[in-house]
């Protein structure tokens, strides 16, 4: 009996000590996207809407590293040309080139009238949304899984705060390198949303970013959108990108 | 006087064809104007009892959260709906509003919907036949929607029914935002379709109230924006707005709650929010002394004594639980606060304080309704004459009243753009929040009546004229009248007496005429189709709404117009010499 019992402890604390702890995963997630410099990409949005056609948005984003400002000029489609969304603090502005006005609008507001929100450029760590969400018996919720012929682990993360979009999701991670392969988000009655590939990383600065993402609408089948990122610069950018007056003499 | 009486009577029936076509064209004046002004009255009882009513409520008290317009929610619930009782005893109804953006799955086809809130209880019986006049069902019961045993059972009108392709009894899956901004799936059951009264009612999906507050994640104690309605809308809206402003004046917030350091050690402290704007940090930066110099007020800064975190063994950067007493259900609140600096505690700041910014202290305030810190002896509640009180958060954040809807969507916008924290609470009147429906109602009025007047002057120009013929036709008998000592004033007050009578007989004629006409007029129904005049029929009829004060003030005015008009040629008449009078040959 009780050597029985000491091989199901055994057990059970290999088991254990065989996964990495998820907060240490989301720690070195939030350390491997974070990008301590200022940015400037092109990123190309293409959203595919059951029984809608497709359209296409290309905008540069800009992001300055020491005061988590952003800016993004709208390049595509030419309806979309010159407008522009500012990030300053608490502030968050759409301008409009055509009346040449500045709105204030809401972080959760929709760039471009695509599926895209303003905080979606936002430079947010994990760690401070998420925990390691645990099953019954406390233990973390981590598995050994396969995407197609990849080892990766699957574990799931539960909101601390109530400021995210989902409270559950689900990552796959690649064992060998620790990318994320997939992630998958639950709303707060258990629905799957939406599932996020992440198809191809390029390096920066010795850091990962992934580069092209396909977002799946699991809640409405036939929606999906390809983000694109292109043209990714790390040199130092002007304060006087971050500023209206940037936007306005863009327009001229 | 009497026998004056009796000759105009008598004089009313020696021109019988002619008096009884003036009559006429008297009474149909009077049933015209009647009818123009009980068909504005139903416009404008529809206007305000009904459109007004859901629309912006005789009296509205909006709620924001921290500046976003969407987050309508104020966390003391009960505590203003007592407010409200109070300040109104007599009001027909107060119910949430609740409107809420979706998009809706039904077989194999998907549209955008706004989720409505309806509230079967509120308002009285009137309110509930109302309602259920609105919601012609074709299938299901209206009260259907309020059958717990159904999985969220919501009505929809016969257009979106067909739209998303479902029938009574199956599942629409619908996704939209929670009160706190994640997304949420969830399940809705068709519980009835019906038939909108107008273009308006085709579009919203009904929930009720209760359910659809539980769907977007209110908790039992959180309302809605609140909409009154009240007996005498025109009369007492904006007194009772007044009132509400008056009474919903917030308090210093505060939690008395208990804390725990290092090695689970506890203290009790006072938890005073404050605000984040350029002026109240600089005030709090020059009454409050910073351990290290250097440290600055952010908006995520919360300071502990110096002396509170020596006993608690705690340092910046640490995070410390707390526990509270709630104020409803003997219920616990709880949350966390990361400290940021210290202060050396004095008079004005005790070292059981802990000064937290609005955002977290919000936060916390808000996730549970603390019971109130003020009628805590051994909490430190601030004197309002004290240095600091004005940089210290409220329970809420009252606006100010405004007086135009412009005003109003100029302090919306402000609410938004300057990201004010906490709940904004805002009183309206209908005056400012549906003006222009008010408006459209006064220009229907204005348009109703200036065309009836000219209908009815083209009418008094025939009396005038009539009344010149009959005085000329009779000048040879007023000259025999006055030749055996018929006084002036008499010979001139026959002939008013005559057109009050032919006035008056014709008035209540065309009054009888008026309510028969209404009648008749509201038997036939408009199919007005997907036209916006449809939002102007009740059920798809006119909708007359007569009162008694106009009748009577119509039938006095055309009386006046008429005697008024009689005057001028009577009196020519009984000024006329005896002796002239009888020499006057055609």
């Amino acid at each position: 009996m009780i050597r029985e019992t000491a091989v199901i402890l055994v057990c059970g604390a290999m088991s254990l000590f065989s996964y990495p702890k998820i907060d240490k995963i989301l720690e070195d997630l939030d350390g491997r996207y974070s990008m301590v410099a200022d940015v400037k990409a092109k990123v190309e949005l293409t959203q595919q809407k059951a029984n809608q056609g497709t359209k296409k948005l290309e905008m540069t984003y800009y992001r300055s590293d020491k005061d988590k400002t952003f800016l993004i000029v709208m390049d595509a489609p030419e309806n979309e040309k010159g407008n522009g969304y500012l990030r300053m603090e608490d502030n968050f502005w759409m301008y409009r080139r055509n009346t040449r006005t500045f709105q204030h609008i809401n972080r959760d507001e929709s760039i471009g009238g695509s599926d895209a929100k303003g905080d979606d450029f936002e430079d947010k760590k994990l760690t401070e949304m998420y925990k390691a969400a645990v099953d019954s018996n406390g233990n973390e919720i981590i598995s050994d899984d396969t995407l197609g012929k990849i080892d990766v682990y699957r574990f799931e993360i539960t909101a601390k705060v109530n400021d995210v979009d989902y409270p559950k999701k689900i990552y796959w991670m690649r064992k060998d390198n620790g990318l994320i392969l997939k992630e998958a988000a639950y709303s707060q009655s258990g629905t799957l949303m939406q599932t996020a590939y992440y198809l191809k990383y390029t390096t920066i600065r010795k850091r990962q970013i992934a580069v092209k993402i396909l977002y799946v609408d699991e809640f409405e089948k036939g929606n999906k959108s390809v983000v694109e990122i292109s043209g990714i610069s790390i040199d130092d950018l002007s304060d006087d990108i971050f500023t209206k007056a940037y936007l306005e003499n863009l327009s001229k | 006087m009497n026998y004056l009486i009796k000759i105009s009577l008598r004089n009313l029936q020696r021109q019988k064809r002619r008096n009884v076509l003036l009559g006429v064209a008297i009474a149909f004046g009077t049933m015209v104007l009647i009818m123009a002004s009980a068909f504005s009255h139903g416009i404008s009882d529809v206007l305000f009892n009904q459109i007004v009513v859901y629309v912006a409520g005789h009296v509205s008290v909006n709620f924001s959260e921290n500046g976003n317009q969407f987050t309508q929610v104020f966390h003391d619930g009960p505590r203003a709906l007592d407010i409200i009782k109070k300040a109104v005893p007599e009001m027909r109804s107060v119910q949430e509003s609740m409107g809420i953006m979706a998009r809706a799955i039904g077989n194999a086809k998907s549209d955008n919907i706004i989720m409505i809130g309806v509230d079967l209880k509120a308002g009285d019986e009137q309110d509930a036949k109302d309602a259920e006049k609105n919601f012609k069902m074709i299938t299901g019961s209206f009260s259907d929607i309020g059958d717990t045993a159904i999985e969220n059972a919501v009505l929809l009108s016969e257009q979106k029914a067909k739209y998303l392709n479902v029938k009574k009894g199956d599942i629409l899956r619908v996704r939209y935002k929670l009160l706190n901004g994640q997304d949420q799936a969830s399940r809705l059951t068709v519980a009835g379709i019906f038939k909108p009264a107008n273009l308006f009612m085709s579009v919203p999906v009904m929930v009720e109230v209760k359910a659809l507050k539980k769907l977007l994640g209110y908790s039992p104690d959180d309302i809605a924006t609140l909409y009154l309605s009240l007996k005498k809308p025109k009369k007492d809206a904006v007194d009772v707005a007044d009132k509400i402003q008056s009474l919903m004046k917030p308090s210093l917030a505060g939690i008395y709650a208990d804390i725990t350091g290092k090695d689970s050690i506890r203290a009790r402290v006072t938890i005073l929010g404050c605000k984040s704007d350029t002026a109240s940090k600089r005030l709090l930066k020059s009454k409050i002394s910073l351990i290290d110099s250097s440290s600055e007020i952010t908006k995520e800064s919360v300071f502990i004594s110096d002396s509170l975190a020596s006993v608690l063994k705690v340092k910046p950067g640490d995070q410390i639980p707390l526990v509270y007493i709630a104020k409803y259900d003997n219920d616990k609140g709880q949350g966390y606060l990361k400290i940021s600096a210290l202060f050396k505690s004095d008079s004005v700041i005790p070292s059981n304080v802990i000064l937290v910014n609005e955002i977290d202290f919000y936060k916390v305030f808000y996730s549970k309704w603390p019971a109130d810190f003020t009628k805590i002896p051994e909490a430190f509640v601030p004197d309002s004459q004290s240095s600091i009180y004005g940089v210290l958060s409220k329970e809420w954040n009252l606006l100010p009243r405004v007086k135009t809807t412009s005003e109003m969507t100029k302090q919306q916008r402000e609410v938004g753009s300057k990201r004010i924290r906490g709940t904004s609470v805002s009183v309206q009147s209908m005056y400012e929040s549906a003006s222009a429906v008010l408006n459209l109602e006064k220009a229907l009025y204005m348009i109703t009546f200036i065309a009836v007047m000219i209908l009815f002057f083209i009418i008094l120009i025939g009396v005038v004229n009539t009344l010149r013929m009959t005085i000329r036709e009779r000048t040879r008998e007023i000259g025999t009248i006055r030749a055996i000592g018929m006084q002036k004033s008499d010979v001139k007050m026959t002939f008013v007496f005559e057109t009050f009578f032919l006035s008056l007989f014709s008035a209540l004629a065309g009054t009888v005429a008026a309510f028969a006409a209404m009648n008749v007029i509201s038997l036939f129904k408009i199919d007005a189709g997907d036209n916006p005049i449809g939002m102007l029929l009740t059920n798809g009829h006119l909708h007359f709404a007569p009162t008694a004060v106009s009748i009577i003030g119509f039938i006095i005015l055309i009386i006046a117009i008429a005697v008024a008009t009689a005057y001028f040629p009577a009196r020519k008449a009984s000024n006329l010499s005896s002796a002239e009078a009888l020499r006057h040959y055609e």
